[in-house]
């Protein structure tokens, strides 16, 4: 196996997309080949690689080629069902957070704006 | 309640949480009043509430404790994600407590996702802190959630730091 040496932040930002963790939910279930796999998601192909791509460099699951078919299974070392859990719950909030970070800052420095023309 | 005392309370909800409990804390440049507005003023909460392209409805925000709290999502693939809630303690520029445990009115409710979350927000230099304590049910609760099938859920959360944060950088 890859030797990985994954952030904690990776893993938090891997299962912080919808998508993403539809995936890894899916593969809960048991290994699935990529086209099985994205057969329930509205999306081009490459865009659905592209986010197997980013799960699979997280360390949360791994992909294998056979002849022409690939197949992907999560990786179980990576986080315990609990622990995935909990990760997806603070990527949830580690992100709204972010999201509201910057909306506040930028409101602030809007009302700022909005003050010194009415002081001119 | 102070501005002191709800710092007492922040410490406090902080040094009480869990292992399991979330504790998510930022610094801003903002004042509190703007971190308040960002939160108190629905119109404002569904600008950063969800990530893009995902959209926020706010279906219900009675700002009193007891006062119904439920947000709505929709994805751009039809996935949808309701959250009806309570707020519990509201004290105007410091300190806001809600739970998915309860609806409006206080009524008992078996969310999806069990939470309570404690957001304080305090003066810091010349700026503010804001604190999130995001606490979950228990270890048990957890594991029935899940022989309910509680991961198929999964696909209608929502969260997605990349986009709004590379938006913004």
């Amino acid at each position: 196996m890859a030797n990985y040496t994954v952030t904690v932040s990776e893993v938090f930002q891997a299962l912080a997309d919808p998508t993403r963790c539809a995936i890894v939910s899916a593969l809960v279930g048991g290994a699935q080949t990529v086209s099985r796999l994205a057969e329930p998601f509205d999306m081009a192909l490459p865009s659905f690689l592209k986010h197997l791509t980013i799960l699979e460099r997280s360390g949360l699951i791994r992909t294998s080629k056979l002849g022409r078919t690939r197949t992907c299974e999560l990786v179980p070392a990576r986080l315990s069902q609990a622990e995935q859990w909990i990760a997806e719950q603070r990527a949830v909030w580690e992100s709204r957070s972010d999201r509201m970070v910057d909306f506040v800052e930028r409101l602030h420095q809007e009302e700022q704006i909005h003050d010194s023309k009415r002081r001119k | 309640m102070t501005a002191n005392d709800v710092n007492k309370a922040a410490n406090k909800a902080t040094d009480n949480a869990k292992p399991d409990d979330l504790v998510i804390s930022r610094g801003l440049r903002a004042p509190r009043s703007a971190l308040w507005r960002a939160w108190s003023e629905p119109e404002l909460l569904k600008q950063w509430w969800c990530p893009k392209p995902w959209t926020t409805e706010v279906r219900a925000f009675d700002l009193r404790a007891g006062g119904a709290f439920h947000t709505f999502m929709q994805g751009p693939d039809g996935g949808v994600s309701d959250n009806p809630g309570c707020f519990l303690e509201v004290v105007p520029q410091s300190r806001l407590v809600f739970t998915s445990m309860l609806t409006g009115g206080w009524r008992p409710a078996t969310p999806w996702l069990g939470f309570t979350a404690i957001v304080t927000m305090t003066d810091e230099g010349a700026g503010s802190r804001y604190i999130a304590t995001v606490m979950h049910p228990d270890e048990a609760t957890r594991k029935r959630h899940e022989q309910m099938g509680f991961f198929e859920g999964w696909d209608t959360v929502i969260t997605q730091l990349d986009d709004f944060a590379s938006a913004l950088r």
